[in-house]
């Protein structure tokens, strides 16, 4: 590869293109890990980086996305009648996802590197992993335009007024959803949107997830085997507890994402579930609770959402009290609140907004009690 | 008390030393007395180009409190003075003299004051610097553990210094109350009872001082606690029982650079030239990668906090060892996603990872010999970026300090929320875990250094 690495050295912009540094930057430590050495401090580092990071979060959402495609594929023709084979249904589902996936990538992208060229930063590849999220996590009929104005909203507002990943608030990807959410709601929920049988015009088949039937007073239909495979109607990718599962293994195994936040949001889910049921008050109340944990985006937020580092607790402790919190009040909205079938998003939103509340309270009770321990020994000096 | 560190990393670099030992002592003839290795040590030149001086003497004395000085390590002339940008006093070379015997008659010193050749040896913290006689610590802290990469085996160190060892420890205790820190199952080095001695056992960095203060009686705002060498609580006790001032260092040198890892037995300040002759893989000697420009760096001091020198430089005043470390100054094409099997990372996102983990689960009878000798370099493996990742310095940082908190407190420069974090129990050497396993490759040993700085020049 040294043809490569001579030609990247060779058209290093200089002089009147040296404006162009973030872009050249960005393309040549994609093709070569650089080959800068320690200066000082620690001369030897860990062979990882942010680009090893945030490939791994893209390696962990490769099951779920493979699993939505043919999904796809299987909802419109169980919707239609179509008769498929699995491959075809897959197929189907990767020629409806690809248009989305391009468009997400091709829209932040261009954002992000315009911004980092404005503020002579290098690209950062935190958008590697958003980018492949927000297609999978919004419905399947959501038109193109719409993605692309949620995505440049999302990394714009979301993230680079705050000043670009590892500086913003809130998780970027959930921002893009809650934008389409709010603004066309029309498209986002209902029982037409999660299948993607606009094609045929046939609008009259139903399609309704589990969430929806419930919030409408009925039982879900899908049993919970279906619900724990994702044979059933939902965002892209976020129906298959298995899939997902997959990815959080990997995860996990990795340490990339904090296993005290993947396992408190479903503990915290998990009591609220409880809790319902021993009030049982309808027929939601008495639904079991670990429902809520195959149901809806709940896994998907657990594993890929809640566990973004940026906006979660940065503390240990905090971190159980994030996750336990954001599982409680997904399960709380999903139950007491019937104008939002899917709590999930607003959960994870809300307690992003709480992370650095939590962490500072938890951070206090480090400094109170080394004051403590400082006056205890000023008493001590004093009277020794 | 015994001091069990669960949180921290080995790191496992090939190049450990060998137990033999080869005394240079009397080869290395050009020794430096450097004061910039000295933190809050302003010199004043006490000495000339072509003086004669004797061990002991004094060279350098700090502009700011004259008690306080830096000595002659041997009998000799002074060679040169080497002097930095804007004229900065960076070392005192002195060239031994064979010939010249040292005639001064066998005096027995009772206690170590600042008129003591001995006193830079011991420093204070919190700041690292040069200890403050004027000051009454609340401690002073020994170790006889150093868990540093490659580092000496301390145990192998002091033999046949049992006595001028213990014979220092009696007299720092005179001082304040000595705290002696030895691995855990280890006799213990006296019976003295004004030693207190606890039991260390854990990884890296077990064998820090600063851990070990941590856990025994960690620093508050306005205490002090002075810290010395294992290997200089021998000298200081050899001063005192014949007065002879011969301040020596066993250092352990390897690195997966070192032809021959073994101990070598110096002065200290001594110039590297003849070891690093004898140890650099050069001419002859296949290069380590092809695409490597197989240059080497010398550090002394260790992988995780010492200091490059140059292949004619010198050894570092409080130093117990040399590495020597390929330098990575090579691209790795899409370094980023290849499986990397012989890639170390503390994060398991490489495939050496899941081998390593095979290989602590004791199952490797089934997979044959997989375990990786891993390629370590000064490549920083990726550039730098913005803190992303939480939780991974709390799994090696054995402190009850929030890293990550502390370490932002200080890029900002709030001194009051550093103290309320616990900034006075740290060290820029504390971090150094923590700035190896940075994903974000934050230089966080500087970054600590800076702050300490501020607020030591704060409180003169």
């Amino acid at each position: 590869m040294d043809w490569l690495a001579n030609w990247f050295e060779k058209i290093e912009p200089k002089g009147k293109l040296s404006w162009l540094g973030s872009t050249y930057e960005a393309f040549h430590t994609f093709a070569f890990t650089p080959k800068s050495v320690t200066r000082q401090g620690s001369h030897i580092r860990d062979a990882v980086d942010m680009k090893r990071s945030i490939i791994i979060v893209v390696i962990a959402l490769i099951p779920a996305l493979l699993f939505g495609m043919w999904n796809i594929g299987y909802q419109t023709s169980i919707a239609t009648g179509a008769d498929w084979n699995w491959l075809y249904m897959w197929w189907f589902g990767f020629l409806r996802m690809l248009p989305m996936i391009v468009v997400s990538y091709l829209v932040g992208l261009f954002i992000e590197f315009a911004f980092a060229q404005v503020r002579h930063h290098e690209v950062n590849e935190g958008f590697l992993a958003t980018g492949l999220l927000i297609p999978m996590i919004v419905p399947v009929t959501t038109p193109l335009w719409q993605l692309a104005l949620a995505v440049a909203f999302a990394v714009i507002i979301g993230k680079e007024v705050f000043g670009g990943s590892g500086m913003n608030f809130l998780n970027p990807a959930l921002v893009a959803r809650a934008f389409l959410f709010f603004s066309y709601p029309t498209h986002m929920s209902g029982d037409k949107v999660w299948i993607a049988n606009d094609l045929w015009g046939t609008d009259a088949i139903a399609g309704a997830t589990p969430l929806g039937e419930l919030a409408a007073g009925m039982h879900p239909s899908a049993s919970a085997l279906d619900m724990l495979l994702g044979t059933i109607p939902g965002s892209t990718c976020e129906t298959s507890v298995i899939a997902i599962a997959l990815g959080a293994l990997l995860l996990l195994f990795t340490g990339i994402a904090s296993w005290r936040i993947m396992l408190s949001v479903f503990l915290g889910g998990g009591l609220m579930g409880l809790l319902f049921n021993a009030i049982g008050y309808n027929e939601y109340m008495q639904l079991p609770f670990y429902y809520h944990f195959l149901m809806g985006g709940f896994a998907f937020g657990a594993v890929f959402m809640a566990t973004d580092p940026v906006t979660a607790a940065q503390t240990n402790t905090g971190k159980w009290i994030y996750g336990l919190l954001i599982g409680a009040f997904a399960v709380l909205l999903r139950v007491c609140n019937p104008a939002y079938p899917e709590g999930m998003m607003l959960s994870i939103l809300f307690m992003n907004c709480m992370a650095p509340l939590i962490d500072h309270c938890v951070v206090a009770q480090n400094i109170k009690h080394r004051a403590k321990r400082a006056v205890a020994i000023g008493k001590e000096a004093h009277n020794g | 008390m015994n001091i069990h560190i669960k949180k921290g990393l080995d790191l496992p670099l090939d190049g450990v030393a060998k137990k033999q030992r080869i005394d240079l002592r009397t080869s290395v003839s050009c020794i430096a007395v450097k004061p910039t290795d000295v933190l809050g040590f302003t010199p004043r030149l006490l000495v000339a180009v072509g003086d004669e001086v004797c061990a002991g003497q004094r060279l350098l004395v700090d502009k700011h409190d004259e008690r306080i000085a830096l000595t002659s390590p041997v009998d000799g002339i002074v060679k040169s003075i080497v002097r930095g940008e804007k004229r900065r006093l960076e070392a005192v070379i002195v060239e031994r003299d064979i010939a010249q015997k040292n005639t001064s008659e066998v005096i027995n010193h009772t206690n170590l004051s600042t008129d003591s050749p001995c006193w830079w040896m011991i420093k204070e913290r919190p700041f690292g610097c040069i200890a403050n006689p004027d000051h009454h610590p609340k401690g002073i802290f020994i170790s006889l553990l150093d868990t540093n990469p490659l580092a000496p085996d301390m145990q192998y160190v002091m033999q046949g210094r049992e006595n001028d060892f213990a014979m220092g420890l009696h007299v720092l205790a005179e001082k304040a109350p000595v705290h002696l820190c030895i691995p855990h199952g280890y006799p213990p080095p006296t019976t003295d009872s004004a030693i207190h001695i606890h039991t260390v056992e854990g990884p890296h960095p077990a064998g820090n001082i600063g851990t070990q203060v941590a856990h025994i009686s960690p620093i508050n705002k306005g205490e002090y606690v002075w810290t010395v060498g294992a290997q200089d609580v021998a000298t200081i006790g050899h001063w005192i029982a014949t007065g002879e001032y011969r301040p020596e260092r066993i250092v352990s040198v390897g690195g997966p650079s070192a032809r021959s890892p073994h101990y070598y037995q110096l002065i200290v300040g001594s110039q590297l030239s003849l070891i690093c002759d004898a140890q650099l893989i050069n001419n002859g000697y296949p290069a380590l990668s092809p695409s490597s420009t197989n240059t080497t760096r010398i550090i002394s001091g260790s992988v995780l906090n010492g200091t490059t020198v140059a292949s004619n430089g010198f050894l570092g005043m409080y130093d117990q060892q040399i590495t020597l470390i390929e330098e990575g100054d090579h691209y790795e094409f899409m370094g980023w996603l290849m499986p990397g099997l012989k890639k170390f990372s503390f994060s398991k996102t490489f495939l050496s990872g899941f081998t390593g983990l095979i290989n602590k689960m004791s199952v490797p009878a089934l997979f044959g010999n997989i375990m990786p000798r891993y390629t370590f370099n000064t490549n920083l493996h990726g550039s730098v970026r913005p803190f992303l990742f939480t939780g991974q310095f709390e799994r090696i940082f054995p402190f009850d300090i929030y890293p990550l908190q502390l370490i932002k407190a200080c890029i900002v420069g709030d001194i009051e929320l550093q103290e309320k974090l616990g900034i006075y129990e740290v060290e820029p050497e504390d971090f150094a875990l923590c700035e190896f396993i940075d994903p974000s490759k934050t230089e966080i040993q500087s970054i600590i250094r800076e702050a300490l700085e501020v607020l030591r020049k704060e409180t003169i």
